[in-house]
């Protein structure tokens, strides 16, 4: 899922210094699964909103609402009644919500209230861990289905770098080095061979190297 | 200077049963707010809390091992972790919110945390007016 964080709340005041009346706007999607834009987070966001104004002596009214998902036109639909009402919108949906809402909504004042950081999998209640960077070129098939673009500092295709240790990463320590488990394992299934074919450098067009990514399909389309 | 301090106690249903006249003692507006587990205690309540008025926020939960839904007392501490986050974040000291573990059914103890926090509190007010 992708995976996002809150944003600080002094950066959020200051977007929304200005208006009096704001929409903290959440998704059910992936920022839900995260904890860090669902129902319990735009509580959570609307009342410290609500405090630091008070404080500040500008009380400010906020709506709270959340919605199945932002990244898709159909849902944001029930937006149109509430652009009016409100002078700005706090989104707490990824990066792909908040474009969604600005090109839909051109009237709107859209800020996002999270940070989209990663695609990643929930390893253990409240933490999440990087596994895939959405290259558009899959080459796990021949890593054993671990991911040294996402998972190697050095994005490396070819092997390790000689820098591990102890089956560490020598960049962050605390990470085990991709290359020394993707070994690992194809010497476990006896495949280590695989590995002897050599793959060339990557291509990174795919990656968004070569400008906005569209996918069609057109069975669908 | 401690009367016109609010205080705002979340607790647990089942950690005590002490009320606003077993407080006698604490020369402070007290309002007691119980839950049906420290776990339904929400960030939401807390900020809530303080934006009703206190001046600081005392969360209450059930000694450890004790809690009827298991974890629900583990699970208030961490709201309060959560929740100290974004105070200091909007600019409230965390000192204001406070985080006990409190025996089942004795007021006694929950009574002298409760002091203890109302001094903390009081003692933190002094200090900031003489800055």
């Amino acid at each position: 899922m992708i995976i996002a964080e809150r944003r600080p709340i002094p950066e959020i005041l200051e977007n929304i210094a200005p208006y009096s009346r704001v929409l903290v706007l959440g998704c059910r999607g992936c920022v839900a699964v995260c904890s860090a834009g669902g129902d319990r987070e735009v509580a959570i966001l609307a009342e410290a909103i609500r405090l630091a104004r008070e404080r500040e002596g500008k009380p400010i009214e906020v709506i709270e609402r959340t919605f199945i998902r932002q990244c898709d036109p159909e849902y944001l639909e029930l937006l149109r009644e509430l652009v009016p009402q409100v002078e700005a919108i706090v989104s707490l949906a990824c990066g792909v919500g908040v474009n969604l809402i600005a090109d839909l909504y051109p009237s709107a004042r859209v800020y996002p209230g999270v940070d989209t950081s990663f695609y990643g999998a929930n390893v253990v209640l409240g933490k999440w861990i990087e596994k895939c960077r959405g290259c558009g070129d899959c080459l796990i098939d021949k890593t054993a289905g671990l991911c040294p673009i996402a998972r190697c500092a050095k994005n490396l295709l070819n092997g390790p770098c000689g820098g591990s240790q102890g089956g560490r990463c020598e960049v962050r320590k605390d990470m085990p080095c991709v290359w020394h488990m993707i070994i690992e394992r194809l010497k476990e299934r006896g495949e280590l061979e695989r590995l002897l074919e050599i793959t060339p450098p990557k291509d990174w067009r795919p990656a968004g190297g070569d400008g906005l990514r569209v996918r069609v399909r057109p069975d669908l389309a | 200077m401690g009367e016109g301090i609010k205080l705002a106690i979340l607790c647990c249903n089942y950690t005590n049963l002490a009320e606003r006249e077993d407080l006698y003692e604490v020369p402070a507006r007290l309002e007691i707010k119980r839950f049906p587990c420290g776990g339904h205690i929400e960030i939401t309540d807390i900020l809530r809390a303080f934006r009703e008025g206190a001046e600081g926020v005392c969360v209450c939960a059930c000694e450890q091992g004790t809690c009827h839904n298991g974890k629900g007392n583990e699970r208030a501490e961490k709201k309060v972790v959560g929740a100290r986050a974004i105070l200091q974040e909007i600019g409230i000291s965390p000192e204001r919110l406070s985080f006990y573990y409190v025996p089942r059914l004795d007021a006694e103890a929950f009574v002298e945390d409760v002091k203890a926090f109302f001094s903390k509190i009081l003692k933190e007010k002094v200090e900031e007016r003489g800055k």
